[in-house]
């Protein structure tokens, strides 16, 4: 099938919202996490990342999950007049995260855990709701 | 295929066989994109209200069918924000003439928008002098009349915010005077929160005038450095740690009030960069300026330019924010013919601000003229009209000029420091007396000695 990030970083982010209010935290983590990685890697394109015929990224630097994107991310922003307004806050509010959690036990999840990625995930829905009304996506 | 400037007519003309549909809706903004691309941002409780999401849609259907390229395909021309302020927010924003709820939000590539009027300040007058065409003498006449307000007793503050193109701090520092920083300077050590470490060195007070005194503000400092890498970094907004983001204009505003705070000035000079430029918008739309100078040559060139920027502000009605403080200057009058000359500018200029800026007085309804009605036989107008306008031979009128006379030992800035070191007051007066005049009334009004 074909990526597209865009439409992926807005159902994560919607079912993300729908596990969180039903208190499925480790799901919604999961989420919140999935929503972040496609949201940016969406604004990376614009921001020069290519991508092959099946939309993926071309560079094997860029196939990253959510803890290492958020740097990733300042690669291709950097430099870029359009990019100006698009900095993320550091530290990463991912930077506790691991691939590994999806196998992990859904104890390990609390609210408060869930809810800083929540607050990261919106901060990118925020960027790309901003790219769309300035025409960059 | 449509263009750019048919945007705002088309949709003028969509919205208007639609009206019923956009009546529905609490607000709509016709959002025009950094690439000139419309989509519509529609309230979202109306994403959620079937009937409304599909009229919005149709809407944007017959829009975008007539503004392409100028649009988006319905899927992805449609935008949903919860509230106008947010969907609005840092972008110039206006009705659409005729529709009240109707928004043009316009996002530019740059942060000028020339749209957004800080309202005059309350403190020092600040005075800002700006040319829509470079070369005329607005940097010299800048200097003369710092000159002159400090040979009165003022204490003048001037800043050199012509940073493409510097060179007033020259006219009025000899070299060994000149301080080590600029305005270019403070802009990137404020990026990094060290504004202070030049702060206390980019003031210096020129040796010119013995009554008063002049504190000049270079665009650099004595070295100028790596100023083309210090100057692409001048525009760059301040993110604060709360992760709100400070304009490079408002950052500039802090340096000035801060300038203000240290050297008490009794009036502040700035010269501003000419043409319809980022750092132009800064001095006059966002510095709260009390009296703005534009200096113009009778021509073409100059009146397309401020027609240009004059419209605008009637497009985002904001015109009566800012035509208040106004004021044409005739620069480089020649020698020949002056009188000619200046009416020539003057009816020039009079018809530009009537077109744009002047509002326009209809004459009273015909039912309201007639005889008195307490039968004295007298003939009265029972209506009153007013308006934002002036005769072209007023005087007080911001499009009549204050004139700069031309004059051989004035011509090139370069040699100013020299001449206005040994010039007498008389020679000054005789090239220059209409606008010392004019901005010392203006200074004196506003701070009575």
């Amino acid at each position: 099938m074909l990526a597209d990030f865009l439409d992926a970083h807005e159902r994560h982010w919607t079912d993300a919202e729908g596990l969180f209010a039903a208190e499925r935290f480790a799901n919604a983590d999961h989420l919140y996490g999935m929503a972040t990685e496609c949201g940016l890697k969406r604004l990376m394109m614009r921001f020069g990342m290519t991508v092959d015929e099946k939309g993926n990224p071309t560079k094997r630097q860029d196939w990253k999950h959510v803890k290492d994107i958020w740097a990733r991310f300042e690669t291709y922003r950097s430099g870029k007049v359009e990019g100006v307004d698009y900095g993320l806050p550091t530290p990463s509010p991912f930077d506790n995260c691991s691939v590994d959690d999806r196998y992990a036990h859904q104890s390990h999840f609390d609210k408060v855990r869930v809810q800083s990625h929540q607050t990261g995930a919106r901060t990118v829905r925020n960027l790309v709701a901003k790219a769309q009304r300035e025409g960059l996506i | 295929m449509s263009t750019f400037d048919q945007i705002l007519p088309i949709a003028n003309e969509v919205l208007t066989t639609h009206h019923n549909k956009v009546a529905q809706l609490d607000w709509l903004i016709i959002n025009r994109d950094l690439t000139g691309r419309v989509r519509f941002i529609a309230p979202e409780l109306s994403k959620e209200d079937e009937p409304q999401r599909a009229d919005v849609e149709v809407v944007y259907q017959a829009l975008s069918e007539r503004l392409m390229p100028h649009a988006y395909s319905v899927d992805a021309g449609i935008l949903y924000e919860a509230s106008l302020e947010l969907a609005c927010q840092g972008a110039t924003h206006y009705t659409l003439g005729g529709f009240n709820k109707v928004w043009i939000v316009d996002r530019l590539a740059t942060e000028a928008n020339w749209a957004h009027m800080v309202p005059e300040i309350e403190g020092v007058p600040r005075i800002v002098f700006f040319s829509i065409k470079g070369g005329v003498g607005r940097s010299t006449a800048l200097a003369a009349t710092a000159w002159s307000l400090a040979q009165a007793g003022k204490r003048v503050l001037v800043l050199d915010l012509d940073l493409e193109s510097p060179g007033l701090s020259s006219a009025l520092l000899p070299p060994e005077r000149q301080p080590m920083y600029g305005i270019t300077d403070w802009l990137i050590e404020d990026l990094v929160d060290n504004g202070g470490a030049v702060f206390d060195d980019m003031v210096a007070t020129s040796n010119l005038s013995h009554d008063g005194e002049i504190h000049v503000v270079p665009a650099h400092g004595a070295e100028h450095g790596e100023y083309i890498a210090k100057l692409g970094r001048v525009w760059m907004p301040k993110l604060r740690a709360d992760g709100t983001r400070e304009t490079w204009s408002a950052r500039l505003g802090r340096l000035l009030q801060a300038l203000e705070e240290r050297i008490q000035p009794d009036v502040v000079l700035v010269d501003s960069r000419s043409g319809i430029d980022e750092i132009a918008s800064a001095c006059i739309t966002d510095m709260g300026a009390n009296l703005i100078l534009l200096f113009a040559l009778e021509g073409n060139q100059t009146w397309n330019g401020y027609r240009m920027l004059f419209e605008q502000w009637q497009r985002a009605h904001v015109a009566d924010k800012i035509r208040e403080r106004l004021k044409i200057i005739g620069a480089i009058v020649p020698e020949l013919d002056r009188v000619s000359y200046l009416e020539g500018l003057r009816e020039s200029a009079y018809g530009v601000f009537v077109d744009t800026l002047y509002d326009e007085i209809a004459p009273a309804k015909p039912e309201a003229i007639g005889l008195t009605p307490n039968g004295e036989g007298k003939w009265h107008v029972g209506d009153l009209v007013e308006g934002w306008n002036f005769d072209e031979a007023d005087e007080g009128a911001p499009h009549y000029p204050w004139g700069v006379n031309w004059h051989r030992s004035f011509a090139g800035l370069r040699s100013l420091q020299g001449r206005l070191a040994t010039i007498d007051a008389q020679e000054v007066q005789s090239v220059f007396g209409s606008l010392i005049g004019g901005v010392s009334d203006a200074v004196d009004l506003r701070r009575p000695s």
